[in-house]
């Protein structure tokens, strides 16, 4: 495969989970704080802080009120702003676009369909009353389109690029929720007498990462700090925890790179080692500094990223 | 859905006289092999119609099947027009065009080779060297290069028309980069899910098998020495108006679609960059036009090419298709030298004919051109896309005025033709609600390979949208039709 058309469809992968992300997260955080617990997490303000965090341009002035139609519109349907779910899509159909010859045409209609959807979009409609219908709207057409990648595909070099972008798009953005969500809890801490290890916000963060259910199948109990970062970070049979990304993304670079040895600048060997170090980590040791080992969860990823970029997509 | 009494299909359809109508005879009557086709739509109604030609369209768009039009703000998606209604095409008159198409092809392809070595038919005194010369698609950079197999013209499109004597006519040949063929297969598709059930009264070729033969005489021309021939298709990109038949062609070949920056020379062989290295290229179906493919030999600031690309097809390495240079057998001014070159070359009688042209290079020629400008067409030689073309009966006295100083002032620039009536077809028209004639050409695709040849049993019917135009170029709002050839 042209190493240009594997790069358009790694960053295809990537957009398309990164929509998915963006949209559940308003979606949930909007509407499960508007019967919150608390005054703070009840508060619009605070929402619309915690959505411009989560896409990566927090508001650090407490001062500034935030005009709530303008904030959904920047993060929805603001073509201007290179992190809305309407910029997600555009980049992910125009990747598509320069490899329209590789996927298959189910995949392609699919995509070319969600794109008309999210441009036509009214967006007074959007940011007035339709926020839940677009925001659910934009989960399900992904999740076609993730149907349409592993169903009508042939499982070689081409899936294998895709599934790489989604998984590490996936990682990355899960492990960006649980940042914003963390954040949001030690702001929320003691708002109503509760510490942080029981906050309201962890039942939040398990839904925005779609994990709610299946959490509450294997733990029975309610939600706290250190079950839902357990789950969400090191349970592999969790499908949105960085542990089953990071054993995907191993198993998919291995389409990429058959030798039995991995060199050790390879990107597989980088995989292999991060793969290694999270199967026998403890919760605990994350504990102790959770946002310092998100963080180095963000920067191994974005590793990952550029070294494929060097290995695989130059051109 | 029931037949609506009030409007059928054609109870407001205008036949004029002097027409030629391909559904309906001189008498009102409708032509035989359009008669079943009628018994089953033409009692509906238009509501009808225009349901099932919405939901084709609806069909097109989401399938990405656009072109971009660039506005002010915002680049707009559009379909390419077209109508449901087919052309339908008897298999006697399909043979004459199949084999006239192929006739010509092969004889433009001696006369390339021709051209680009011992120029015979010049010494024979048949064509003028002031042609090749003043040409500016006759490349010098192809004197005495030897294509592989020999073939310049692997892929033609001809134009042709029928004019209301009922026979046909070779307009124009296009054998540098025709385009349009994967349209001819959308067509198909839409309407083979639109009308439902009348292909089973129609025994129709199919058009789907384009790729796979073009594949097939692709790799027959594969430089010598290579095994099995890796084929690739090289675009200018996506932002190019027929990125949607580059994408569509790879991918029915199953073939590589790449850029210019995608591939390199090294010691003149050509490598593609893939995840796993180097790959090499064999055969390159270029959808770039001649002066773009080499910056070292031609624009030396095109991005679009591959430097040494052209050294590398120089030594034998590597196939493209088209030849470079075919541009000079493919301008108006040889197209009429064209019956000539058939004779010449092969030893036979045109199957298909030539409209009678007069080359404005000739001063007595010239001098009947500027006497009846009204009842001809003006057109440049050496341009595409039916931009430049004067048609006189529809020019002011001010603009006859100003032909005349543009063919003065260069003659060998225009070539003039009689003002040929194009046959028409009921063609639906929206802003009209009702069908109308409209006139109508198509475009066939003939492939040349290593002793096969193949051509397209279909085709791109092009129909003038505006009423009375006869330029049916999709760049000036011309439409299509899908294309039927029955089977014998």
């Amino acid at each position: 495969m042209l190493a240009r058309v594997a790069n358009n469809l790694f960053w295809m992968g990537r957009y398309i989970e990164r929509a998915e992300h963006v949209a559940r997260f308003m979606n949930v955080n909007y509407f499960s704080s508007l019967d919150a617990p608390n005054q703070l997490s009840q508060s619009r303000q605070f929402v619309l802080r915690s959505m411009l965090f989560m896409v990566g341009d927090p508001v650090y002035d407490d001062t500034l009120l935030l005009d709530e139609e303008s904030v959904l519109y920047d993060i929805g349907l603001n073509p201007e702003k290179n992190f809305s779910i309407i910029s997600s899509i555009k980049t992910a159909r125009e990747n598509a676009n320069s490899s329209r010859d590789l996927i298959s045409t189910e995949l392609y209609e699919s995509l070319n369909k969600f794109y008309h959807f999210v441009m036509n979009y009214s967006k007074e409609l959007f940011v007035k009353t339709n926020l839940y219908d677009f925001t659910v709207n934009v989960t399900e057409m992904t999740a076609v389109l993730r149907g349409k990648i592993r169903g009508t595909l042939l499982h070689d070099e081409v899936y294998a690029i895709i599934m790489l972008g989604v998984n590490i798009e996936r990682a990355i953005q899960v492990t960006r929720i649980i940042n914003t969500k963390f954040n949001d809890a030690l702001m929320a801490q003691g708002s109503y007498g509760d510490p942080i290890g029981n906050s309201f916000e962890w039942s939040t963060l398990l839904k925005c990462a779609e994990s709610y259910d299946m959490m509450r199948r294997l733990y029975k109990k309610s939600p706290n700090s250190s079950s839902t970062l357990e789950f969400l970070i090191l349970n592999g049979r969790c499908p949105r925890s960085f542990m089953n990304c990071i054993n995907q993304v191993y198993k998919h670079i291995h389409e990429l790179d058959k030798k039995v040895e991995y060199e050790k600048s390879s990107t597989a060997f980088m995989v292999g080692k991060i793969r290694a170090e999270f199967e026998f980590k403890q919760i605990e040791e994350i504990q102790d500094d959770i946002q310092g080992n998100l963080d180095t969860i963000l920067n191994k990823m974005f590793k990952i990223s550029e070294n494929m970029e060097k290995e695989f997509f130059n051109y | 859905m029931g037949p609506d009494t009030d409007k059928t299909i054609f109870s407001s359809y205008d036949r004029k006289d002097g027409l030629f109508d391909e559904v309906f005879g001189k008498d009102g009557n409708v032509k035989s092999v359009y008669q079943k086709l009628l018994d089953l739509y033409g009692a509906r109604s238009i509501e009808d119609y225009v349901t099932l030609n919405n939901k084709a369209k609806s069909s097109f768009f989401n399938q990405g099947i656009t072109f971009q039009v660039y506005g002010d703000k915002q680049s707009q998606e559009k379909i390419f027009p077209f109508d449901l209604f087919p052309r339908i095409i008897d298999p006697k008159e399909w043979e004459i065009i199949e084999k006239g198409a192929i006739q010509r092809s092969l004889a433009l392809n001696h006369f390339l080779w021709d051209v680009y070595h011992d120029k015979k038919i010049v010494k024979d005194g048949i064509v003028p060297i002031e042609l090749l010369s003043s040409s500016p698609n006759y490349l010098h950079q192809m004197m005495y290069v030897d294509p592989p197999s020999k073939i310049y013209n692997h892929i033609s499109g001809t134009d042709i028309i029928k004019h209301s004597d009922g026979n046909y006519y070779v307009l124009e040949d296009n054998i540098r980069c025709p385009s349009g063929v994967s349209y001819v297969i959308c067509n198909r598709t839409a309407l083979k899910r639109a009308l439902f059930g009348v292909f089973n009264h129609y025994k129709t070729h199919t058009v789907t098998d384009y790729a796979e033969n073009l594949l097939n005489l692709l790799e027959s021309v594969k430089p010598p020495g290579v095994d099995s021939p890796v084929c690739v298709v090289i675009t200018p990109g996506m932002f190019n108006s027929a990125y949607y038949e580059h994408s569509y062609l790879a991918k029915a070949m199953g073939v590589e679609l790449v850029e210019g920056r995608d591939l390199f020379v090294e010691n003149d062989f050509v490598y593609m960059k893939t995840t796993q290295g180097p790959v090499r290229v064999d055969v390159v179906y270029r959808r770039i036009d001649d002066l773009f493919i080499d910056p070292m030999e031609f624009y030396p600031d095109s991005s679009l090419g591959v430097p040494g690309l052209f050294a590398a097809y120089r030594k034998g390495n590597v196939t493209l298709a088209n030849a470079p240079g075919t541009g000079v057998a493919d301008d108006k001014a040889i197209y009429t030298y064209v019956p000539d070159i058939i004779k010449y070359y092969l030893d036979e009688e045109p199957i298909l004919k030539n409209v009678h042209t007069y080359h404005c290079s000739r001063p007595d020629e010239l001098q009947y051109v500027l006497d009846h400008i009204s009842e001809l067409v003006i057109k440049p030689v050496d341009e595409a896309g039916g931009y430049g073309i004067s048609i006189g009966n529809k020019l002011t006295k001010e603009e006859i005025e100003e032909v005349k100083v543009k063919l003065k002032a260069n003659p060998r620039k225009f070539v003039a033709q009689p003002i040929m009536s194009l046959s028409v077809h009921p063609t639906y028209i929206d802003a009209k609600e009702s069908f109308e004639q409209r006139h109508i050409d198509l475009r066939t695709y003939t492939v040349l390979g290593q002793d096969k040849q193949f051509v397209l049993k279909g085709g791109l019917t092009r129909v003038a949208l505006k009423e009375g135009n006869l330029i049916v170029n999709s760049s000036q709002g011309g439409g299509s039709k899908d294309t039927w050839v029955l089977k014998q």
